[in-house]
């Protein structure tokens, strides 16, 4: 090895590789005790993102951006073992780094990192945070695949809400004024060039600062940030009670680092990528476009809030989030850091984090979403096959009404779950309701003949409570009672 | 309202700015300045003046060039070509002046100390509507296209139409909003001319051409006493309103000036086009000259003493050497590095100004009728799918380039064509015969056969595409995606 070392030192010689950098390897970091381990989500999105530039680069080798051929040669991709594992890296990486990222700012938030000085940390991380977003909204439109060209399409829609610009915005993402040859085109250039430049840009700068500011030091109750006396503090710190980055705090790094390359690899090789959709054809009716799952909860939140602020959160509400990370630091320079001394902070982030996992589960659900897959209800759930009832049930699937009623498991939830509706509502209620429609029900005055609208009534009239055992009590009806009403 | 905005008011305005004009010319004709406040405050005039003058000068010449010789104008901007790159470079000068403006607003803010203080309240109406008509021509620029050419064929006509007391608004009435407004705009900034610091241009000052430079700075000394009278903890006192004037003729050196020049009478108008070649007294083109002159021999000096070479800080090199020669290489080294950075503003704007301009410009497709299938093969009272091509489509395009729409039979000769894009966020609706409803898969909305809303999140009913029926072919009008904006 004595060679490799005559190499380094020609290099250095040459270079003054040490001399200039080299203290970056060793400057001097505050002792962290005992919560070294909430220190690493910074440089683990950093590895990811070294990941995703890799990946990236190798799945760009054979994408062909085409609208028209950019689905076959992913198909393509997908079909060669390794390629196949690339593309599950490079997907399961992005989904790293959305969760890193997202513990990592939760992290500098709880410990208010982001007081002075390292105010221009937190607000180049806020850009970080924004483009990762932006990375995984372009990247699984990159996929092509039917769900792919409807994100397109619904982003569009989404844009168009903007005041004034919003048709010019809407038909400036698609490239046109529709979804054609030019719309994947501008979605990869941004995925490739323009949001990768700018997270390098970012990026570089954010090290910079991380190297010129120093890593925060654990926040202490009862020691509050003053800008004046700060940097001193800080130095004394380091110089009292200070150890050199490597190796004694990069370890974890790297140990954590490692894990998480490792946990994306397994999961490429043992789960793979995504499945490609359908096909991007516009003709093709049969879709549900739904968003990865880092978007699922938004996706929840634009259906479940009321109909009139649809406009206000779509276009105020990424602009308040993006505005309350920047005015952050603006407006809390300093104070205490420990979160204990922040309840607020703690309520804040307990909140975003429930916000976002019960719509990510509600989304997944998408309980609004009429369930156009339903299949015909059964005999056993009907209960008899022939008569008004089995007719009704069949009119029940016919008409739509099983896309968003469940019965007995069966169907969507969109609306009530009718299982039992004959305990509720008599023939007359139901047949209001069936008439009238509400808010979420079409209604279905005039779509229903005299012999389906009896047939109906008389199967949603047997949809009730079976007792659990003996006899049936009096007044009890069975279904087939109500086939002989 | 046409007759008022297009004939009524350009009149007035031109009347009452000729009228005004003369009669402050004849009464106070000393007030015929810009009432310079460069000695408030120089740093950020700089980079607000020369932005702006040169920006607006040529971009003003090139709406009055284009007025006066309409004939040439539209031989020369008959190739696309040529078209692209005027365009292009009307955009980067706009964007420039915008730039200049902004900075000079900025620097009469109230909080920005000097300049702001003495800034009237005619100095904010005109920057306001300055700022304003700067925009919306950068809009009309951004978002009404080639507007170099229509220009020759709706505002000449009508400007030249008034000219010759014939007013004829049939040029400009039809136009969208953002040009008229711009061209309305217009007339109200000639409105404002006698009332306002805008009178300046037709007080030339061209002996600014051949008379020796004039650099006119804070006097050095008592800045310094006031430096330390600070440093010694009694308060400051105001700043001392003594100048300098320093000239390379040396015979000046002492004489104290006013900083605005006298005023040239704008009788002298045929001079008018000398003042575009030279039209800012702020640049210090003069010094440009002494530059020439002097050579850069400072930085070559300390190599040939065999001195290392190493950065000079301006303060420590102007102590070493003495401030005779100050404030002339002070001045060389700031028209140095800010000539520097212009430069390199111009080439970044050479750059990225056609990068932009292709990155924002949409295709705009044509509409065509495109035919979905014989009328027989539609049966009254149903709804279909049918496929047609996109009309904006590109060779490869490929699948994408389908485009599908929902076509009902309403009667014998009457059929509508929906869109499949949901009203609510744009995904595909389904239709779903027995139930005679649209679905929509991704926030449950529900639409009516006839297309009205029937429950859900959509704002508005289903668009639709025009139809027609011709020889005996259905045919549907291939239209832009249908976005639904906003509804607040």
């Amino acid at each position: 090895m004595l060679w490799l070392k005559k190499i380094w030192q020609w290099f250095d010689d040459l270079t003054g590789a040490s001399k200039t950098a080299g203290w970056i390897v060793t400057h001097p970091v505050p002792r962290t005790k005992k919560i070294g381990w909430l220190y690493v989500f910074g440089s683990a999105t950093l590895f990811v993102f070294l990941v995703q530039i890799f990946t990236g680069i190798a799945l760009s080798s054979a994408y062909v951006t085409g609208s028209g051929q950019a689905y076959d040669s992913l198909r393509f991709i997908t079909m060669t073992p390794v390629g196949r594992v690339i593309r599950g890296i490079h997907d399961f990486g992005a989904s790293a780094m959305i969760i890193l990222i997202g513990i990592h700012t939760i992290r500098v938030y709880l410990m208010a990192s982001y007081k002075y000085p390292r105010q221009m940390n937190w607000l180049t991380g806020t850009g970080l945070l924004l483009f990762t977003v932006l990375m995984a909204f372009t990247g699984q439109l990159l996929r092509w695949d039917q769900n792919g060209f409807w994100t397109a399409v619904v982003a569009a829609n989404q844009a168009g809400r903007v005041p004034f610009i919003g048709n010019w915005l809407g038909h400036f993402l698609l490239a046109g004024s529709t979804v054609g040859g030019a719309t994947l085109s501008r979605f990869f250039a941004a995925h490739v060039f323009f949001i990768p430049a700018a997270i390098f840009l970012f990026l570089g700068l954010h090290l910079y600062l991380v190297l010129y500011n120093g890593i925060s030091e654990p926040p202490k109750s009862g020691e509050p940030v003053d800008p004046r006396t700060y940097r001193a503090r800080y130095h004394a710190l380091l110089s009292r009670n200070g150890v050199p980055f490597w190796p004694d705090a990069a370890w974890r790094d790297i140990i954590f680092g490692l894990l998480v390359v490792l946990i994306i690899v397994g999961f490429a090789i043992v789960i793979g990528p995504s499945k490609l959709g359908r096909p991007p054809d516009p003709t093709i009716i049969q879709a549900s476009p739904r968003p990865d799952w880092y978007f699922l909860w938004y996706f929840a939140l634009l259906t479940l809030i009321p109909r009139w602020s649809e406009d206000w959160v779509i276009v105020l509400g990424p602009l308040i989030f993006a505005l309350f990370l920047i005015l952050l630091p603006l407006v809390a320079p300093h104070g205490e850091r420990s979160p204990l001394r922040r309840p607020w902070s703690l309520v804040i982030v307990a909140f975003i984090v429930i916000l976002i996992a019960h719509y990510s589960y509600v989304g997944h659900l998408a309980p609004w979403a009429p369930r156009l897959d339903a299949k015909p209800l059964p005999a056993s759930v009907v209960g008899v096959s022939i008569g008004p009832i089995a007719d009704g049930a069949k009119v029940f699937y016919d008409k739509g009404c099983e896309f968003c009623h469940q019965v007995s498991g069966l169907g969507g939830i969109r609306g009530p779950d009718l299982s039992f509706v004959g305990d509720r509502l008599t023939r007359d209620q139901i047949a209001t309701r069936i008439f009238s429609g509400a808010a979420n029900m079409p209604s279905y005055s005039g779509k229903l003949t005299q012999q389906q609208l009896s047939d109906l009534l008389a199967f949603l009239a047997s949809r009730r409570r079976l007792p659990p055992v003996g006899p049936a009590p009096a007044g009890f009806h069975t279904a087939k009672d109500a086939a002989t009403n | 309202m046409d007759t008022v905005l297009f004939v009524v008011f350009p009149y007035v305005a031109v009347i009452l700015a000729v009228g005004v004009g003369l009669y402050r010319y004849f009464s106070r004709r000393y007030t015929y300045s810009s009432l310079s406040s460069q000695l408030l405050e120089n740093g950020k005039l700089f980079w607000g003046s020369v932005p702006w003058h040169y920006g607006i000068t040529l971009i003003l010449l090139a709406h009055f060039l284009a007025w006066l010789f309409p004939g040439v104008a539209a031989s020369i901007l008959g190739s696309g070509t040529r078209l692209f790159i005027f365009e292009a470079i009307g955009l980067a000068l706009a964007l420039f002046a915008a730039v200049g403006l902004i900075v000079l607003i900025v620097r009469r803010l109230p909080t920005n100390s000097r300049a702001g203080s003495v800034a009237s309240g005619m100095d904010w109406v005109l920057l306001i509507f300055l700022l304003i008509q700067v925009f919306t021509g950068i809009g009309v620029a951004l978002f009404e296209r080639w507007g170099s050419l229509w220009y020759l064929s709706t505002a000449v006509p009508w400007l030249w139409s008034l000219l010759r007391l014939h007013p004829d608004t049939s040029t400009v009435v039809a136009l969208p909003g953002l040009i008229q407004f711009h061209l309305v705009w217009g007339f109200a900034i000639v409105l404002l001319f006698p009332f306002s610091r805008l009178v300046h241009i037709f007080a030339i000052p061209l002996e600014y051409l051949w008379r020796p430079y004039q650099i006119v700075i804070w006097y050095q000394e008592p800045r310094r006493a006031d430096q330390r009278v600070t440093a010694a903890g009694r308060p400051p006192s105001p700043p001392q309103l003594e100048t300098r004037v320093f000239s390379p003729a040396g015979d000046q050196g002492s004489r104290s000036t006013d900083a605005a020049p006298p005023p040239v009478s704008f009788l002298r108008l045929p001079s008018l086009l000398l003042k575009f070649i030279r039209p800012v007294g702020f640049l210090p083109l003069d010094s440009f000259f002494s530059v020439l002159r002097t050579g850069c021999s400072h930085l070559t000096d300390p190599v040939a003493s065999g001195e290392p070479l190493r950065p000079v800080a301006s303060d420590e090199y102007l102590r070493s050497d003495g401030h005779k020669r100050m404030p002339e290489d002070l001045q060389r080294r700031s028209f140095l590095s800010k000539m520097a950075i212009v430069l390199s503003a111009i080439g970044a704007a050479v750059i990225a100004v056609p990068s932009l301009a292709f990155l924002l410009g949409l295709r705009k497709s044509p509409m065509v009728w495109r035919a979905v299938g014989k009328v027989s093969d539609f049966q009254v009272g149903q709804t279909v799918e049918v496929s047609f091509a996109d009309p904006s489509s590109l060779p490869w395009a490929g699948i994408t380039a389908k485009t599908a729409a929902w076509l009902r039979r309403k009667s014998e000769d009457q059929f509508v064509a929906f869109s499949i894009n949901c009203t609510h966020l744009g995904c595909p609706v389904r239709w779903l015969p027995d139930a005679d409803l649209f679905m929509c898969p991704c926030h449950g909305g529900v639409f009516y056969s006839d297309g009205t809303v029937a429950s859900g999140p959509p704002p508005k009913r289903l668009n639709t595409y025009p139809v027609r029926v011709n020889n005996g072919m259905v045919e549907i009008l291939a239209s832009p995606l249908p976005i639904t904006t906003t509804t607040l």
